[in-house]
């Protein structure tokens, strides 16, 4: 049952090698979707262009009927996937502020990583700006350390927030991520008279 | 003239039925994850390779560097008429309400599940492994077997002897006068002061203890 601890089973070079065939493929598909680019990125923050938006969504959805439906024919063990932890107000903080960032900056910390491979110069003073900043918080986190480690909800995923079991919950994310490509197009159209191009 | 289908809407309704069939079909109960999981773990119970020595649970008991959980899967009469101190009686059924905290454990933590024989402890080891692979182990011939090497004779009927084992059915077989639950002599034996006993180490803890002493 998965997850498989790939070093024990290709040794430690086999498991790198895996590791680059994946980030080849990622790497891939995120430049080829646009992702290595400020202005398509920031462009869907003003439904001027939603591609990148619908990329990233279906390949949420995906990954999680993957994930799920890998779990219910138990070829997975959901309870060894790493989930990240939950602290509530910290990480609504953090994502008011990684928000403004993205928008302000055109890129999320990988994409800018996108666009370095690219050689584009925004990015790297994005890159760079992104590690200066890590080290910034790094030295001054102790100052806020008590809300640092506030509202601490552990392991904690839709399916316990709504007590709702996690089929229907991915169903009902299907249908949010659908409903909002369908909502975002008709925003898209009214405000610019146009669609993503096909 | 033949119509094209839009592939959006063909990856659409992929996506619509496929998470439509995942809320029909559901995901595995313990039951059924322990099915999965048996072809892995099964081993272990047949080769009795986590079924402890009541020695070796007094050991891990007495052992300040290890966080020892001991769940008593029995019924209420039986905890009431004699458990081991530190112990905590749980359902079956309530074993899905631990799992945040077992997926909490540490890497220095041991579980060990304790019936009156072995049926129930076994039961809720394999649900505690679907739950979320702890470090679990099983008390061997469970509380009778327990009170076979540790019972006071003074706190049971005079026909306080040694349950058999042969035939286990999952009731316990020392009579005792009072219940007294964890104030019986045996629920947490001197280490130190009850005759040694020979075992086979099982327990094997997830990262190595650093003992230290004195300034260190």
């Amino acid at each position: 049952m998965a997850p498989y601890n790939l070093a024990a089973a290709l040794g430690a070079t086999g498991s790198y090698l895996v590791y680059l065939g994946i980030g080849f493929c990622f790497g891939f598909i995120l430049e080829s979707s646009g992702f290595g680019d400020s202005r398509k990125l920031a462009a869907q923050f003003y439904f001027r262009e939603l591609r990148v938006l619908k990329v990233m969504f279906t390949a949420i959805v995906v990954a999680m009927l993957l994930v799920f439906w890998s779990s219910a024919l138990g070829l997975l063990d959901y309870g060894d996937i790493m989930v990240k932890e939950t602290w509530l107000w910290p990480g609504i903080v953090g994502g008011l502020v990684m928000g403004v960032g993205f928008i302000l900056g055109g890129y999320c910390p990988g994409t800018s990583l996108v666009s370095v491979a690219t050689l584009k110069v925004d990015g790297m003073f994005f890159l760079l700006g992104h590690v200066v900043g890590v080290l910034a918080f790094g030295e001054t986190v102790g100052y806020i350390n008590e809300f640092w480690n506030s509202s601490y909800m552990g392991r904690f995923i839709l399916p316990d927030l709504l007590g709702l079991d996690t089929g229907v919950v991915a169903f009902l994310v299907v249908c949010l991520a659908l409903a909002m490509f369908l909502g975002f197009g008709w925003v898209q159209k009214r405000i610019y008279g146009r669609g993503d191009p096909e | 003239m033949k119509a094209r289908i839009n592939p959006r809407v063909l990856g659409a309704g992929f996506l619509l039925a496929a998470s439509g069939a995942l809320a029909l079909y559901g995901q595995p109960d313990l039951e059924q994850k322990w099915a999965y999981m048996a072809p892995e773990y099964a081993s272990r119970l047949e080769y009795r390779e986590v079924y402890i020595d009541p020695a070796e649970l007094l050991h891990l008991i007495n052992d300040d560097y290890i966080d020892l959980i001991i769940y008593d899967v029995r019924n209420e009469r039986d905890w009431n008429m004699f458990h081991l101190v530190d112990s905590e009686r749980i359902d079956l059924k309530d074993l899905p309400s631990q799992r945040k905290r077992l997926r909490g454990l540490s890497e220095l933590s041991v579980v060990v599940v304790v019936s009156n024989d072995e049926i129930l402890a076994t039961r809720a080891w394999k649900r505690l492994l679907a739950l979320a692979k702890p470090n679990v182990y099983i008390l061997e011939g469970g509380i009778n077997h327990w009170l076979n090497v540790y019972g006071v004779m003074g706190d049971e009927h005079e026909s306080h002897g040694t349950a058999s084992l042969a035939r286990p059915d999952g009731t316990l077989r020392h009579p005792f006068k009072l219940a007294l639950g964890a104030r019986h002599a045996a629920s947490r034996p001197d280490e130190h002061r009850v005759a040694h006993r020979e075992y086979t180490e099982k327990v094997k803890l997830l990262k190595k203890v650093k003992k230290a002493g004195g300034c260190d």
